[in-house]
């Protein structure tokens, strides 16, 4: 006798549920200044997970490693040692030098 | 969809019939097309075994499903093929029912190409 698979045409012989399908918004990491733009003391200038981007002059750098101007002033990107970048702000006088 | 082909002579005697798809009316558990037609056709399988005491020659697709092909036996007693004749008969009517009502997952087509013998 055959089995009665009630199922037996029905397609995807799927199995239980997935634990997957989940997913977070975007988390907007990345560059929120551009080099050379002037800011103002507190404005945010980079957002990131761990330091990809290390704090410079006038910079500091907040418990979720997002980076913050200390000091009014234009935004330098810059190298730091031979692989790594930094980002200062310098005051506007300083900085046209 | 499911296709599903009777190849009977012009005395309506069925041979052969096959069952070949899926009905995706519905999501695995719920596809009651899928659950009428399997219930009917291995309903009817089960029955020629039962009742019409002979084992039908069969081939099916156990592990993806969607495939069943029936040949009638040779050399059966008047009544083994009568009542195989009866169930064959009721598993097309039921299946024909089917269709008509869900015209979008199931076709019946009737060959009446067999020659009697």
């Amino acid at each position: 006798m055959l089995k009665m698979n009630l199922q037996f045409f029905s397609h995807h012989k799927g199995g239980g549920s997935t634990s997957n399908g989940r997913n977070s918004a975007g988390r907007r990491l990345g560059s929120k200044r551009a080099d050379g733009q002037t800011v103002t003391a507190g404005q945010i200038l980079y957002r990131q997970r761990g330091t990809k981007i290390h704090p410079g002059e006038n910079v500091g750098i907040g418990g979720d490693d997002t980076l913050f101007a200390k000091a009014n002033g234009v935004v330098r990107f810059e190298r730091l040692g031979k692989k790594d970048k930094k980002v200062s702000v310098y005051p506007a006088e300083a900085a046209a030098k | 969809m499911i296709k599903a082909v009777f190849k009977q002579d012009s005395a309506q005697v069925i041979r052969y019939f096959r069952l070949t798809g899926h009905a995706d009316s519905g999501p695995y558990g719920s596809d009651i097309v899928c659950a009428a037609v399997s219930a009917v056709t291995i309903g009817a399988l089960n029955s020629i075994e039962a009742l019409a005491d002979f084992d039908p020659k069969v081939t099916l697709d156990e592990e993806n499903g969607g495939h069943i092909e029936f040949w009638l036996s040779d050399h059966l007693t008047q009544t083994q093929f009568d009542k195989a004749q009866l169930l064959l008969a009721s598993l097309r009517l039921s299946l024909q029912d089917i269709a008509q009502t869900y015209a979008k997952y199931l076709t019946v087509t009737i060959d009446e190409s067999v020659t009697p013998f």
